[in-house]
């Protein structure tokens, strides 16, 4: 009869052990963030939909304290899901070769953020003229 | 030669089967010169201290990859890993996790390795070439599509690093993906379809949920975890193929 | 006890070791093989080899250059008909190793690079960056799973083998898992356990490297052949012994000493030369080199580290960061890692370390030792192409070539062998498992097994050198005689059955104490220096120089229980090349001519 008694230790509160668990667990989280401010745009959605009445209250509603700290909190995690995100293209996507030679993560990581910020320019720039 | 020698407070893991219910930590106080490594700090222990400590070395140069140990909750090679860079601390040693502990930092590799066989890591020819035909040639291009991954040295540092290979002990796992990848890309071989179906599996890709520890703690930069993610996408590719032609998509 | 019964049973999992079970598996696939391993196979020694594996390749190169080469490199004590296969067979089994999928280096447009290395007249080293032996072994490792007929019994460590009726039948081993004992009955036995290079304190070696196969056929009969014939490698990172490959000095590097001097000029490798020049200068053979650090530090002309000790410097620095992460990414970053040092940008300190065992358990052209069914490959083995001196990347090749050829033969030898008696074996089994266990249990002992590898390794390192005397070889075999003794008294601290390293490293001791006087006693009869076994002593100095009059032999060392070794003498077979004098840099080259011009 084997001597062997293999010990398995639990897993329980593993991404509390290691900074770098924590911080996967926080942009992990950021996902919750998203998704509760694609509601908030939904609601406001719905309440355009309703009438000029209920679209003014909507925006009324928007500009109290309580939905500006809201926004402020949404903002950060957002900035910060979108960071993160960006930051997992090396890991996330195939290699890019240009010259036959493999692109670095730098550049990755920089061009996704181009993007993304000239899109949002540009978006808030026609939106901006739509409403002039 | 200085006789008054650094001590380090090195703590161990302990846990001997015959005789302990759980793992518990011991202290030693080890005198070491700025050149050591955790591991001759392990050795000196063995050595002076207690001859039952026990883990696995050999190389001492980072490519065996017998010697990999959680180093203060870090997954880290002991042999490249130096007292110096711990002192005046306490530092703590542990077998690597998600692995089941047979003794002190010794623990039970046999579902890696039959993790590594299940992929098929051997090439199987796109074309038949004779010995008298010479080599298969390979351009610098072709060669550096999947040299990357031929790095890994089998440490399990990756294996130790991954929550999703802690949490789900089937799932295949960084290395053994990594080294499929590695082969899928390797110009010589034709078997990326016969391979797919276990990258798509239950074991396979998608318990990975983008930790990217793996990588991060990659003693050999392989980046398993990108072999990982890569194949998110073939898997999903060759899915949906599969609608459009019976044998699949993939390659 | 558990029993296993295999056609072919090999013990080690390195390169040689798989080569040889792929080639039993594919010569027969319903043979039953069994590899067993005290370690996991991709963590055996092989990984660490650096440089790369020898076989002609380019058209200007020729067989013939690579056996003169090999011949002359090892002093003339090589068997010149096997080396004569061996270059046959190398570039063959190198694109066997590319067709399972070996990463090698290539040129431009895609063929297998080769590069310059020591004591090659023509480049011929395969090579597959800094990191070949890595490449080999996870290569074969991984192909060998394609095979169901191996069976490998990984973390099993042998500690015997079965001998009965003038064959070896099999072998005894530890499951290290569990602490058990389980018997593998076969008819052939092929052993590819490696090296015993930690027989001395600092070593490239790793911590595996315990010339365990040499011991167990060395007492059963077998004789260890050329073992005093130790290889210093000349650029090993001080203190750690760790390797910096020959390929450093092959890509371009120099070795100067505390005056900046290139002094390898000085020693017979001259002229300078501004670019590597094949068998010139720091592509010199191993044993030059390591002598002339060794001149070098007697002259005072090394430099004299605060915390390394006597050291050299390799100089990298002119050949760029790029060049060198590109052709020398390890040794980078093991000058990074281990001594903070920037090789683009600093020299390294190095100084000449043991790596390589030329001598080995005798077998001949075929692999085959006197004990039937037996067979031994690689490093552990003297199968007569190293001779006196190793030439540098002869080795990875060594183990594809007779990897090959001893599953092949061991696959031939189990058809008309016959089976053996069973209960006999275990009954010899049984004996073995109370003998290696008693061991473990006995008490009252007061000697610690550390203490006593620590004392053999500095004696060996003392009187077993670069170079020696009688009065260092005298002591030498005097302090291993001593420590036989005291190991009678050790004791073990760990009485546990599961993972029990404390007693297995016992078990490692007590076969490197056999391999070292092996070595001892065969160095201090030979009374000349050759290759890599200098003296300095002799009447008149006689010892100093080459004796083809009396000492062109093998030594054979005998095993005698509970004595020193026996050392006998056997005969080198010659064919093509005529024992002369032994030359590099320009008088080699004129001596190369010379030979060319009489059409030897």
């Amino acid at each position: 009869m084997s001597k062997r008694r293999p010990y398995v230790r639990s897993m329980d509160g593993w991404w509390k052990k290691n900074p770098f668990y924590v911080e996967y667990m926080v942009h992990e989280g950021t996902a919750l963030f998203v998704a509760a401010y694609a509601f908030t745009l939904l609601v406001g959605l719905v309440r355009l939909g309703q009438g000029e009445a209920a679209w003014t209250a909507w925006l009324e509603a928007l500009k109290s304290p309580f939905s500006l700290v809201f926004h402020a909190v949404f903002l950060v995690a957002i900035v910060y899901h979108a960071f993160t995100w960006f930051k997992l293209f090396p890991l996330t996507m195939p290699p890019i070769i240009v010259n036959g030679k493999k692109v670095g993560p730098g550049v990755v990581v920089g061009s996704g953020w181009t993007a993304a910020v000239v899109a949002a320019l540009a978006l808030l720039g026609l939106v901006w003229r739509i409403a002039a | 030669m200085s006789d008054t020698k650094k001590i380090i407070e090195i703590e161990v893991l302990r846990y001997n089967p015959e005789s302990d219910k759980e793992p518990h930590l011991e202290v030693y106080k080890v005198p070491f010169t700025d050149d050591m490594s955790v591991l001759q700090g392990a050795q000196y222990i063995k050595d002076n201290f207690d001859g039952s400590l026990t883990f696995r070395w050999s190389c001492r140069m980072a490519i065996c990859g017998s010697c990999g140990m959680m180093i203060n909750g870090i997954p880290k090679l002991s042999c490249e890993t130096f007292l110096r860079d711990y002192y005046p601390n306490r530092i703590r040693i542990e077998a690597m996790a998600h692995f089941p502990i047979e003794k002190d930092l010794v623990v039970d590799l046999s579902g890696f390795i039959e993790k590594l066989e299940s992929i098929q890591p051997y090439i199987i020819p796109k074309e038949p070439r004779t010995l008298e035909q010479g080599e298969y040639l390979q351009t610098p291009e072709e060669f550096n599509k999947y040299i990357q991954f031929t790095s890994c040295i089998n440490c399990t540092l990756c294996y130790a690093a991954c929550p999703q290979v802690g949490l789900n002990p089937d799932f295949i796992g960084p290395a053994a993906i990594a080294l499929l990848h590695r082969y899928n890309m390797d110009s010589r071989d034709g078997a990326s379809e016969q391979r797919m179906e276990l990258v798509a599996s239950e074991e396979g890709v998608y318990n990975c949920s983008a930790v990217g520890y793996c990588s991060e703690v990659c003693p050999k930069h392989v980046d398993p975890g990108n072999a990982v993610n890569v194949n998110k996408i073939n898997a999903a590719k060759d899915y949906f193929l599969r609608f459009l032609s019976p044998k699949g998509g993939s390659k | 006890m558990e029993i296993f019964k295999a056609d072919v049973v090999i013990v080690g999992g390195g390169g040689a070791g798989l080569r040889a079970a792929i080639a039993v598996a594919e010569s027969d696939p319903k043979l039953k093989i069994a590899l067993v391993s005290k370690v996991y196979p991709m963590r055996s020694h092989t990984v660490a080899a650096e440089g790369g594996a020898a076989g002609v390749k380019k058209p200007t190169d020729s067989l013939d250059y690579h056996f003169h080469d090999t011949v002359g490199g090892g002093d003339w004590l090589c068997e010149q008909d096997v080396v004569e296969y061996f270059v046959k067979q190398a570039p063959v089994e190198l694109t066997q190793l590319e067709h399972w999928g070996c990463p090698w280096s290539r040129t431009e447009d895609g063929h297998v690079n080769v590069r310059a290395f020591g004591g090659m007249k023509i480049e011929r080293t395969w090579f597959a960056a800094d990191k070949s032996g890595f490449h080999i072994l996870h290569t074969l490792f991984q192909t060998s799973i394609k095979y169901p007929s191996i069976k490998r019994f990984d973390e099993h460590f042998c500690v015997d083998l079965l001998e009965e009726d003038g064959r070896c039948q099999g072998i005894v081993a530890i499951e290290m898992g569990t602490g058990e004992f389980m018997m593998i009955e076969a008819k052939s036995v092929i052993i590819a356990t490696g090296g015993a290079g930690r027989v001395f304190r600092e070593s490239t070696l790793g911590g595996i490297v315990t010339g365990d196969g040499m011991a167990l056929a060395f007492r059963h009969g077998v004789a260890l052949r050329d073992m005093e014939f130790v290889q210093y490698h000349p650029t090993c990172m001080p203190v750690t012994g760790l390797l910096f490959t020959e390929a450093c000095r092959g890509e371009g590097g120099y070795l100067v000493n505390k005056d900046g001097y290139r002094y390898l000029q000085d020693y017979g490798l001259g002229p300078l030369q501004d670019k590597p020049k094949n068998k010139y200068m720091e592509l010199g053979p191993r044993d030059r080199l390591s002598q002339a650090f060794w001149y070098e530090q007697q002259k005072g002309r090394t430099i004299e580290h605060p915390t390394l000790g006597s050291v050299v410097h390799l100089d990298l620095r002119h050949l760029g960061e790029a060049y060198l992460r590109e052709r020398l990414p390890l040794i980078y970053e093991m000058a990074e890692t281990f001594m903070g040092i920037d090789p683009a940008k600093e020299m390294i300190p190095v100084r000449a370390g043991v790596h390589y065992t030329m001598g080995g358990i005798k077998v001949d052209g075929k692999c085959a030792a006197s004990l039937g069914g037996l067979y031994a490959i690689g490093e552990c083995s003297s199968v007569g192409i190293h001779g006196a001196n190793r030439l540098g990347s002869n080795s990875l090749t060594e183990i594809v070539v007779f990897g090959k050829l001893a599953g092949d033969e061991a696959a031939k030898y189990v058809k008309s062998a016959a089976p053996g008696n069973s209960s006999s074996l275990l009954k010899q089994a049984q004996a073995i498992e109370q003998r290696v266990m008693a061991l473990k249990t006995k008490t009252g002992g007061t000697e610690r097994i550390s203490v006593i590898r620590k004392e053999m390794a500095q004696s060996m390192e003392d009187g077993c050198g670069i170079f020696r005397t009688e009065d260092t070889m005298q002591a030498t075999c005097d302090k291993l005689a001593e420590l036989r003794e005291r190991f009678k008294n050790i004791s073990i601290d760990d009485k546990s059955s599961v993972w029990n390293t404390d007693w297995l490293m016992a078990v490692e001791l007590d076969y490197q104490l056999d391999v070292a006087q092996a070595m001892a006693h065969s160095a201090i009869n030979r009374k000349e220096s050759r290759g890599a076994h200098q003296r300095l002593d002799g009447p008149n100095e006689a010892y100093k120089q080459r004796d083809d009059v009396n000492f062109l032999k093998h030594s054979e060392a005998y095993y005698v229980p509970g004595s020193a070794p026996r050392i006998a003498y056997g005969d080198v077979k010659i064919t093509k090349s005529q024992p002369a004098a032994r030359v590099y840099g320009a008088a080699g080259e004129k001596a190369d001519q010379e030979r060319k011009a009489s059409n030897v």
